[in-house]
């Protein structure tokens, strides 16, 4: 008699024991419980990181579509736009009027803005280039190897991404998808203004 | 390498020829039904049994001095030493030592069953050589295991029921069995070849992997066996019929054919035996596949259909083994589960791997 | 597994009338309202636990599955799923409430292997706390006529009783039977000697039984953990085992992009060799894909062979060469002189055969307007009643057909496009007839549009890329739960008994009456029968070599 009722309560606490693991699990892992990163306000895509929890961007050197190399370290203590495209990508197509204009506008403040290129060819780069006006560089990665170093430190998932890098060459926001031009500004008046 | 045709066409002429053997080997046991000499096919057990109780007999009725050897069991053996000393003086001893027997072998058994038992059991073996050799020869002719499409698989696995048959005949001297299990095989061998005959050939990359031996070799043999179980499931379900018409008097008792039959009881433990040694193979064989999928596709498991066929074909057999341990589910009810499963294995081969598209479309038949 | 369950009861606690302990006359049915809840519990999870219940749910698993197998299934086929859509409109939303385009996904097929499992654990578990206890304790006591066991013999020999069951227990030692001999002042029970052997049947039943337990973790274990993934590859080119350079990318629920890589693989070419002549012309024999790979960017590279059945594990992944195809190279130039595009475009084969393959190509930005071309690429071209069809997969004859198109190619909006389809809803027609070219030749487009040129062709190769963390978990308990399986069926547990009287045979006090019996716990898969006898024969002649050595006893008591 004791033998079962003993029995029964430890399969009781077990079963607990197992939906509250289950519990913690699901939950705590989903949120991931950081505050460190927070929403652009009315976007759904774009996230700040907060001076101190940003995370360093990697160095990567490449050749440009023009066919010079180009070190990502040059650009240490310049902000940086960094926006990841393909000539094929729709949204890519769909922003690249806003970057090109983005571009000129802020080139007075010293923000510097870099390309990658991803899973493209030089021929059809060079004419997206061309077709959209855009007026800074891009670095072939055709490999996706800058891409991977990067996925490393944020979760780029596919293009457009845009980073926003900060003078002491950390990550200091994103979009992840088509960038309006709001949230770029957005970004860029938090980088820019004060705490590089 | 290049295929060697003659030696496929030499693989044709082979299996021709066990076809027609075989078919002979049906004719012998038929006849040993029509023909041969009465007697039930039993196990040792109940031989045992009938000896033991005569000499249990004997020992109620001790003090009868005519009591001799030949009362007891029939068992040369075990008169040792000690006893002839005993014995040497006094009379015949009035406990007669009552050890169980150990059975005849086999081929004074066969010997003892008449002559049409004897011929389709030499017909049987001859067949099963020439079969073998069929295989054997197919498969020096492709340079590779010769399972690779349906007609292979489907000679091949018949080849293991034959053999494996042979050795349940033998073991448990159950050739009142052979005209149904041998005839299952003829049919199954003669469909193969009319209707899914395939020349000897080469196999897409996909199968040309070293796994292709562990993974349908496994599935060959448990195949085999279960088609074995197969039969046994159709025998024991018309006799266990025939049983029950009996009790409820809508047949006449005593019908000849029922007669030569084990009994249901038998049946069906040689069913469970058989099963118990395919079922392992099977659990096998799906391993393998497995791990050979995961090689080629990429994943362990996909519920490709054949896949999931094959899952349920082995959930099936699993539930037989249940069954018989479950009240109220036992005798023939866990038979159509049996031969449920057994259903799904053939709808699995002739019908999903054929019709159904997936990644396991290497039927080979157009 | 066999060994019957006792019937089911009603739930335990039940009132002392239902255990019919009341008088033979009262019929009074139980007082449903006596049972408490923690009683109804326990009736079902009682039920659960049960073979009964237990063969219903294998059949609802068996069942189940079918409709897994005939109807297209989201995760393997969506291209299959959408066909059913539109073959059968009203059908379909239904059985996709049902969970049927994804049966394996399902909630009620999680439901029918969950209650399985726990039906399996609550079997499984008490068992093996009864196996550990009964592991511990002895044989039972032999009984007092062995004669009424299965299987018994029974003969004499010249040793005194206690001698003949010193010997017997020694044989049955020998064979690995635990033993129980009686107390030592248990003289009136008079001397024997209890066997029991086949502990490892149970065990072999409950670590088949637990394995797959192991199984069902280990898959859980991977659809949370692991990734499968797809990437075309084109001969030279790179890619990074990374989302963004993923054709198609499944992740398990906890998996992040930062779970993927780093490793790189390059395609450097690809082989295809086929059978030229016989019955089985135009089918594949090999394929060969040589490939470099890193394990980081940066680091050094190395060779491998890809081949189907081959795949090259790399940083915890595995990468298979699962299909391959043609990408014509097409040069574009647009009206203005520049070129445009330059570059493989990979084309699909259907289901026309021999690699006839279908593809598009986007010039997205030529100017003044986008350009689009539709094309089928043939590997040997020839021409049957005028429709360009391919006689062999090899490139032996190549060619490509186009049809060119000017115009919207719908990309600039942001909606994402199927790189091998193309929309030419707002684009005009400009050739009127498909134009085919040879390797090297160009077509103008009218109107001064450009110039394409198919230059050659290379071919590409389409990889998966699986991570499944509970693959080696998986196979490990795959083989426990198949020696688990040998294990409790060519086991059995049987017991032997062995009891020595005095008295040998009819008129010689001298000596003992040796009965041995045996049982077989479980015997259904047979052979004890055997066992038993070749068993009583080893004990007899155990026997009679003991004694013999004493052959002046026999004259002995001859003269006494």
């Amino acid at each position: 008699m004791f033998k079962a009722k003993r029995r029964l309560v430890l399969l009781a606490g077990a079963a607990l024991a197992g939906v509250a693991l289950a519990v913690v699990l699901l939950s705590g892992w989903a949120s991931g419980g950081n505050s460190a990163v927070t929403d652009v306000a009315g976007s759904t895509n774009a996230v700040l990181y907060s001076a101190g929890h940003r995370p360093l961007a990697p160095d990567f050197t490449g050749t440009t579509l023009t066919g010079s190399r180009l070190s990502f370290s040059s650009y240490r203590g310049r902000v940086v736009v960094l926006n990841f495209w393909g000539s094929w990508c729709a949204p890519c197509r769909e922003e690249a009027p806003m970057l090109a204009v983005a571009a000129e506008q802020y080139r007075g403040a010293g923000v510097a803005f870099l390309g990658v290129d991803v899973r493209d060819t030089t021929a059809s780069a060079l004419a997206f280039v061309r077709n959209f006006g855009i007026p800074y560089p891009s670095v072939n990665d055709s490999g996706s190897v800058i891409t991977l170093d990067f996925t490393a430190v944020v979760p780029i998932a596919g293009t457009p991404t845009t980073l926003v890098i900060d003078r002491t060459g950390h990550i200091a926001g994103a979009v992840f998808g088509t960038a309006t031009y709001t949230e770029l500004s957005d970004i860029l008046a938090k980088v820019t203004g004060g705490n590089g | 390498m290049p295929v060697n045709v003659a030696l496929g066409h030499v693989s044709t002429d082979f299996l021709i020829a066990a076809l027609v053997i075989y078919s002979l080997s049906v004719v012998a046991f038929a006849g040993d039904f029509a023909f041969g000499r009465p007697r039930r096919a039993g196990s040792v057990a109940r031989v045992q049994a009938r000896e033991r109780a005569a000499a249990l007999a004997t020992v109620a009725t001790a003090g009868a001095a005519a009591a001799g050897p030949g009362n007891g069991p029939v068992n040369g053996t075990v008169d040792g030493p000690a006893d002839a000393a005993v014995a040497g003086p006094d009379a015949a001893p009035a406990v007669p030592d009552s050890m169980p027997e150990v059975a005849p072998p086999p081929l004074v058994a066969i010997r003892q069953a008449g002559r049409w038992v004897e011929a389709a059991m030499a017909l049987s073996v001859i067949a099963v050589a020439a079969h073998t050799v069929a295989i054997v020869t197919r498969g020096l002719a492709v340079h590779r295991a010769p399972w690779g499409n349906m007609y292979e698989f489907v000679t091949a696995l018949t080849c293991v029921a034959a053999i494996f048959f042979l050795f349940v005949m033998i073991r448990y001297r159950a050739w009142a069995l052979g005209v149904f299990v041998m005839g299952a095989v003829v049919v199954a061998l003669g469909l193969a070849e009319t209707l899914i005959y395939t020349a000897a050939g080469q196999l897409v990359p996909a199968l040309q992997s070293y796994w292709l031996s562990i993974h349908v070799t496994a599935m060959t043999l448990a195949t085999g066996i279960f088609f074995v179980a197969a039969v046994l499931g159709v025998v024991y379900l018309a006799a266990d019929r025939y049983n029950r018409r009996v009790a409820a008097g809508r047949a006449e008792p005593g019908n000849g054919i029922m007669r030569r039959l084990p009994t249901t009881e038998q049946l069906d433990r040689l069913t469970y035996r058989t099963i118990v040694f395919g079922f392992p193979v099977w659990t096998f064989g799906v391993i393998a596949g497995a791990i050979w999928a995961d090689e080629a596709w990429g994943r362990y498991w996909g519920w490709d259909p054949v896949e999931t066929w094959a899952f349920i074909t082995w959930v099936l057999y699993a539930a037989f083994l249940h069954a018989r341990a479950t009240a109220g589910f036992r005798g023939r009810r866990a038979q159509y589960i049996q031969l449920l499963g057994f259903a799904t294995l053939m709808f699995n081969i002739l019908v999903v791997q054929v019709f159904i598209t997936g990644l396991h479309s290497y039927a080979g038949v157009s | 597994m066999t060994d019957v369950r006792a019937a089911e009861a009603g739930p335990s606690g039940t009132p002392a009338a239902e255990r019919g302990q009341g008088a033979p006359g009262g019929q009074d049915r139980p007082d449903v309202s006596a049972y408490g809840l923690a009683d109804w519990l326990k009736w079902a999870w009682r039920q659960l636990t049960s073979m009964r219940i237990a063969l219903v749910l294998l059949f609802l698993l068996a069942l189940g599955s079918v409709p897994g197998s005939m109807l297209p299934q989201e995760g393997t086929n969506p291209a299959g799923v959408q066909q059913y859509y539109t073959a059968h409109p009203a059908l379909a939303p239904w059985l996709s409430r049902l969970g049927l385009f994804n049966v394996f996904g399902a909630p009620w097929f999680a439901a029918i292997y969950l209650l399985l499992f726990a039906s399996l654990v609550g079997c499984v578990v008490p068992r093996t706390f009864r196996l550990a206890g009964s592991a511990r304790t002895l044989p039972p006591r032999a009984p007092r006529h062995l004669t009424r066991l299965p299987r018994s013999a029974e003969y004499s020999t010249a040793l005194v009783p206690a001698q003949a069951v010193d010997v017997a227990a020694r044989v049955l030692a020998g064979h690995g039977f635990r033993l129980r001999r009686p107390a030592a002042d248990g003289g009136a029970d008079g001397d024997w000697v209890s066997a029991e052997k086949g502990y490892l049947r149970e065990a072999g039943n409950l670590l088949f039984h637990l394995a797959l337990l192991g199984v069902l973790v280990s898959v859980a274990l991977g659809g949370l953990f692991g990734y499968k993934a797809d990437r075309l590859l084109v001969q030279g080119d790179t890619f990074a085992d990374t989302q963004s350079a993923l054709d198609e990318f499944y992740p398990g629920r906890f998996v992040t992009a930062a779970d993927l890589g780093p490793f790189t693989v390059t395609l450097n070419q690809f082989e295809a060799s086929y059978i030229t002549s016989g019955a089985q012309r135009g089918q594949p024999s090999s394929f060969d894909a040589q490939i470099s790979y890193t394990t980081h960017p940066g680091g050094p590279a190395r060779t491998d062979n890809l081949e189907v059945n081959r795949p090259l594990s790399v940083d915890g992944a595995k990468v298979y060469l699962i299909g391959h195809g043609y990408a014509p190279v097409f040069k574009v130039t647009d009206a203005r002189g520049q070129v445009v595009y330059d570059q493989a475009t990979p084309f699909i084969s259907g289901s026309s055969g021999n690699f006839l393959s279908e593809g598009v190509v986007k010039v997205t930005d030529a100017q003044p307007e986008q350009l689009g071309f539709t094309g089928v690429f043939v590997p040997t071209a020839v021409e049957i009643n005028g429709i360009l069809q391919s006689a062999f997969p090899a490139a032996d004859n190549p060619a490509v057909s186009l049809i060119a198109y000017a115009g919207n190619l719908g990309l600039n909006n942001g909606v994402p496009q199927s790189v091998y389809q193309m929309d030419t809803a707002g684009m005009r027609q400009l050739t009127p007839q498909p134009q085919l070219l040879l390797p090297g030749q160009s077509l103008k487009l009218p109107g001064g549009q450009g110039t394409i040129t198919f230059t050659g062709y290379v071919p590409w190769v389409s990889l998966a890329i699986t991570h499944d963390p509970g693959q080696l978990p998986a196979l490990v308990c795959g083989i426990a739960a198949l020696g688990g399986l040998l294990l409790s069926f060519m086991v059995r547990r049987r017991r032997l008994f062995v009891r020595a009287r005095a008295g040998g045979k009819a008129g010689s006090p001298q000596g003992s009456t040796v009965q041995v019996g045996g049982l077989a716990r479980t015997d259904a898969s047979g052979g004890f029968e055997e066992e038993f006898a070749s068993l009583a024969a080893e004990l007899r002649a155990a026997h009679e070599r003991a004694a013999a050595p004493i052959p002046a006893g026999h004259s002995q008591h001859e003269g006494e």
